[in-house]
Order: C-alpha cells, then structure tokens, then sequence
C-alpha cells in the first residue's frame, strides 16, 4: 500500500483526508521557501537559490499529492452542482425547497 | 514633474484602447444573465482568475507600501507583505468549501451555513459593510493614482482620481467580470513585465547584486540582507512575537472565510472557476505570484537604499521604487512604465467597482427588494449600482485625507475581534448565526475601548498591533462562545443539506451522522432531495 493515495473513488475523495493535511502543511512552506529564495537569489546569495529550489520541489510534490483527487472531486461535483443551482436560486426569490 | 516625449503617450494611448476594446468584445457573454455580469458563468479556467487574483492585489499604493517597509526593516520587511499566505491553506481548504456552496457572495454563504433571522441579519449586514468597503477602497486607490498623476505631471488631484477610474469603468458597465477578468489578464502580464524590467533595471544602476551587497557592508547595513533580522523577542517595533502572530493569522486564517479583507475579492474568483479544483489552483498560483511579486520588488528596493540611504521622511522612501522606473528608464520606456502603473490602477479598481455592485445587486437587490427580477433587470441594476460606487468613491477619494485614520481603525477592527470567528463558522457545526453575530458587535465595542478609550484614560498601556490582536480575541470569545451556548443550534435539516452540498472540514460530526440516518451520504447523485423543508 502506498503512501499517498493516486486512485480515488468519489466517496473517498469527498472525505477529508491525510493527503488534504499534507497539502495543508506543504503548501504554507512552499510559500515561505519561495518568497524568501526570490528575493536572496536575486541579491545572488547562495542560500537564496538553495531555498527556490526547494521550494520548487515543494510546490511540485504537493501538486502530485492534491491533484488526483482534485480531479475527482470536481469531476463529481460538477455532476451535482445544475441542482445545487436550482436550488440557490430558490433560496434567493425565497421559493420553498422542492 | 517627468517629461513625456511621443513615443511615451503612444503607449498610454494603446494601452488605453485595449483595455476599453476588451469591455467591447466581452459586452454580448457579460448581459447574457446576473451570473454571467458577476462570475462570467462559473466557467473560467484556473488561469485567468489567478491573474485576476494577482492583478487584484497589485494596486497603484502596494509597491509604496512594500518600499516603504523593506527600506525601513530590510528584508525582514518582507513578512509585512507574508500576509497574503493565508491563501496557502484556504486554497485547499476554505477555497473548496466556498465553491461547492456555490454562494455568489460571503454574505449569501451565511444563509448557506446558518438559517432563520439571525442568518439574514448576516446577510444583510455584511453586503451593506461590503458595499461601503469596496466603495472607500476605490477612493483610496483612486487618491493613490491622484497623487501619482500629480507628482508626474503636475495635475490637480482630483483628475487622476476621477479620470482613469472613469475610463475603467467603461468596460466594466459593459461586461461586467466578464471584462473585469479579461483585462485583469492583459494588465496582470502588463504589470508583471514593467516590475521585472523597473526591479532589475534599478538592481542594474546600482551595480548589480554584488555591489549592493558590498555596499550594505561599506555602509554597516548587511543585516538587511537577513530575512530574520527582528528586533528581539519582545521588544522594539519588529520583535518575534510579532511575526508569529503574523504567521498565524494569515496561515490559519486559511481555515476560514473572512478572515483577512482580500477574501471578498477571492471569493468571487473562487465562484468563478469553472471546477473546485480550478479555485482551488486560481488561488494558490495567484497568490504565489504576488509572493513572487513582493521579493521582486524588495530586491530592488535594496538597490535604491544603496543610492539613497539617508532618507528619513517616509513619504520620501516610499516613493523608491517609482523612482527607480522614472528617474532611470531610457526615454521611450517611461510611458510604458505609465502604462504598467495604469493596469496595476486599472485592474483594482475594476474589480472593486463589479465587486460592490454584485453585493449590492445580488445581497440586497435581488435577494431583498425584488426576488422575482428578470436577468435583463438584475443586469441592468449591476450596471446602476457600478455607477453609483464610481460616484461615490470620488466623494470618498476627496476626502480621503481627514478620513484615512478613522477607515484604517475600521479596517483593523473588522479584522482582529472577528479573526477566530471567521474560522468557527466553517470548521465548528455548533457555532450559530447568533454567535457569529454577536463576535460582530462585541468587536465593534471593544476595539474601540482595546485601540482608543482604556489607553486614553491609562487603563491599560498602549499596546502594539499584535498585542491588541490577541487580547481582541481573547475579549470577543468571552461573549460570543457563551451567546453560542445560550441559543439553539441551527436547525439539523438546515446543517445537513449545507454539509453534504459542501463537506466542510472541521467538527462537523453530528452533522454528518444526521446526513448517514438519512442515507445522504455515498449516494453523490442525488444529496439534495431527501432533505426535508425546513420548519
């Protein structure tokens, strides 16, 4: 059994799960490596390039966590959403739900 | 005053028709309906609400504020700026949830999440607060472009203010977000150019990277090339306590809805994207770009504090970075660099004039005044209540000066007292529209005795920013958590068509077992029709 998950059926995509945390812990990472490794590589310092690099490999491992099941959610999602719709805009002319 | 030669207002000139051009082109998908006028039909791909997001925050008085602060703390000043991150969590977090409610706005989402009066009560109050908000930003980044216009060419200020926002507003009245996105992705790579080519211009008169380097030695000022550089642990005016308090707020932060004043202009991105995933990737690579941004623009602000590190008045340093594009660009490039201010103005104002009126439109209009309104009406109500912001935001923008202090305490409070509330209503089932209400008022009354009355009469000292963040949090879940627990949770038939339409994260467990008794849960085609009415 592998660690991260890369097939997901819609239930088990619908459920938040260990692979959500590690985006959720990657992602603020990512952003604090890149932020400061623009501006210190730019300033040439050798520390600045290693912390872009990293925060590249960052954002390019979350991305193959969080995406599979990105695509599932939305695939089934977007099933769902034409009667979420409707049913918005029930809500907004003040109809009762069907 | 700078000089304009030919070659400069061709490039004001093309700028300008192409932005108004794309109004044009977008004008029929803008009027086909209210959700095309305000979310240009929930279909866009990630991309272009991520340049959205980031032309968004690119406003005309952002690269003063980021001069001014990386001139002042060095590097470390970057974290000032570290607040947008909170999108590093609320992009697979927040992010998710908003887009499967699919609420056009924050405020329909409280009727979402919460139901009965206390839900519209919400609904109400926060479009009202929103219509003033985006109003007092277009006259505040109005002014901004006013005083631009002034130092450049000697203008009065009232013309940059009304002038350019007027010509935005041509292409907004006619397509609506449809135009608002559109341009935002031409201004987006207009505005992304001209800061790399400024940024690395000014690094290059300098001397390059090496010579600043050197140079911050010669002058004892190396510690600015050290992003950690605080000023202790407690004490002086950039402590440790400090960052960390910055570093929950806009990490956290992402755990909820509200939490930091860009949401509102994410929110409608978010509604936008044509897929959950699309939001979700609009808001992260959106954000990531002003990160990026931000360390473009710190690097060269290194690079004007070696050529003038004596600069002690602030309105003088934070001028650093227009500095250096129009003190230093060959002739022919300053226009072009006008052009660039005039997207990274254009496209912030267009989003806050679509933005207010969907508010308006959306909130009060159609939800409260005329439910039964036809698309064409709601259309044309988007375009009236555009106007009106426009109107509006000049009056503001003129009197911007006496005001400013008063709307950032404004600004403040509506941040600090309501942080943890914000998060409450999306990851705790039993937090109540009551609760989150009452977080509202108790906010609004005890920001002013934490920041004004209790300092004034030497109740308490005069605390620093992060100081009152913690004890505003502190005193508003003194009142709020027992209202919560004094009142009745929101009606279970509500909570669970709201659960299972949005699968929020958090402690939702009540809820969800509810949503399993009644057999809603696995069947994904069909969520909705086996929730009774509500009683």
């Amino acid at each position: 059994m592998s660690i991260i998950q890369r097939r997901w059926t819609p239930e088990q995509a619908d459920e938040w799960t260990k692979e959500d945390w590690m985006a959720i812990v990657l992602s603020p990472l990512a952003y604090m490596l890149i932020t400061v490794g623009v501006a210190m590589a730019i300033m040439l310092r050798p520390v600045g390039f290693i912390l872009l690099v990293a925060g590249g490999v960052i954002t390019v491992v979350m991305h193959l966590i969080i995406d599979p099941k990105l695509k599932v959610i939305s695939a089934e999602y977007e099933k769902n959403q034409k009667r979420y719709l409707e049913e918005l805009d029930r809500r907004v002319r003040w109809e009762k739900s069907a | 005053m700078v000089t304009f030669h030919t070659l400069d207002w061709i490039w004001v000139i093309a700028f300008l028709v192409l932005m108004i051009g794309a109004g044009a082109l977008f004008v029929h998908l803008g009027r086909r309906s209210e959700s095309d006028f305000f979310l240009a039909g929930r279909g866009l791909p990630w991309w272009l609400p991520a340049s959205s997001v980031y032309a968004t925050h690119t406003a005309t008085d952002t690269p003063m504020w980021v001069t001014g602060v990386i001139y002042r703390y060095g590097l470390a000043g970057i974290w000032y700026t570290f607040f947008s991150a909170w999108c590093a969590i609320s992009a697979f977090v927040s992010t998710r949830i908003f887009r499967r409610s699919l609420a056009y706005t924050q405020a329909e989402w409280n009727t979402l999440r919460f139901g009965g009066l206390g839900a519209e009560l919400l609904r109400g109050w926060i479009s009202g607060w929103q219509v003033f908000m985006n109003m007092f930003i277009l006259g505040w980044v109005g002014m901004a472009m006013g005083k631009v216009c002034n130092y450049m060419f000697g203008w009065e200020i009232w013309i940059g203010l009304v002038v350019f926002s007027a010509v935005c507003a041509i292409y907004v009245l006619a397509a609506g977000y449809w135009g608002v996105v559109m341009a935002d992705f031409q201004q987006g790579v207009i505005a992304l150019a001209v800061i790399l080519i400024v940024s690395f211009w000014g690094i290059g008169v300098a001397g390059g990277p090496a010579v600043i380097v050197e140079k911050l030695g010669d002058l004892g000022q190396s510690w600015r090339l050290n992003p950690f550089a605080f000023t202790g642990w407690w004490q002086g005016d950039f402590p440790v306590a400090w960052f960390i308090t910055m570093l929950v707020i806009a990490l956290l932060g992402g755990f909820g809805m509200g939490t930091s004043i860009d949401w509102y202009a994410e929110a409608q991105r978010i509604q936008s994207a044509r897929t959950v995933r699309d939001a979700s990737y609009s808001i992260w690579w959106g954000t990531a770009l002003v990160l990026i941004r931000n360390s473009v623009w710190a690097a060269a602000v290194l690079a004007f504090f070696v050529m003038f590190p004596n600069i002690t008045e602030a309105a003088d340093y934070e001028l650093g970075w227009f500095r250096l594009g129009f003190d230093y660009l060959p002739v022919g490039m300053v226009g072009f660099f006008f052009a660039a201010i005039l997207a990274i103005h254009l496209s912030t104002i267009s989003t806050h004039l679509n933005l207010g009126a969907l508010y308006a439109t959306r909130d009060l209009y159609h939800h409260y005044f005329r439910p039964q309104a036809s698309q064409r009406e709601l259309i044309w109500v988007g375009r009236m209540t555009t106007l009106i912001l426009l109107l509006g935001s000049f009056l503001y923008g003129l009197m911007m000066e006496e005001i400013t202090s008063w709307l950032i305490f404004a600004l403040w409070i509506m941040a600090a007292g309501i942080w943890l509330p914000n998060i409450l209503q999306v990851l705790w089932w039993r937090f109540n529209s009551w609760g989150y209400l009452a977080s509202w008022i108790a906010n609004l009354g005890l920001s002013w005795l934490v920041v004004w009355i209790l300092p004034a009469l030497g109740v308490i000292p005069d605390l620093q920013d992060y100081q009152q963040f913690w004890l505003l949090m502190i005193l508003g879940a003194m009142v709020y958590l027992p209202v919560t627990f004094l009142t009745r949770p929101e009606n279970m038939d509500h909570l669970v068509k709201y659960y299972v339409m949005s699968r929020p994260l958090g402690f939702w467990g009540p809820v969800k077992r509810e949503a399993q008794l009644r057999g809603l849960l696995g069947k994904s085609t069909a969520p909705i029709a086996g929730v009774s009415k509500e009683g």
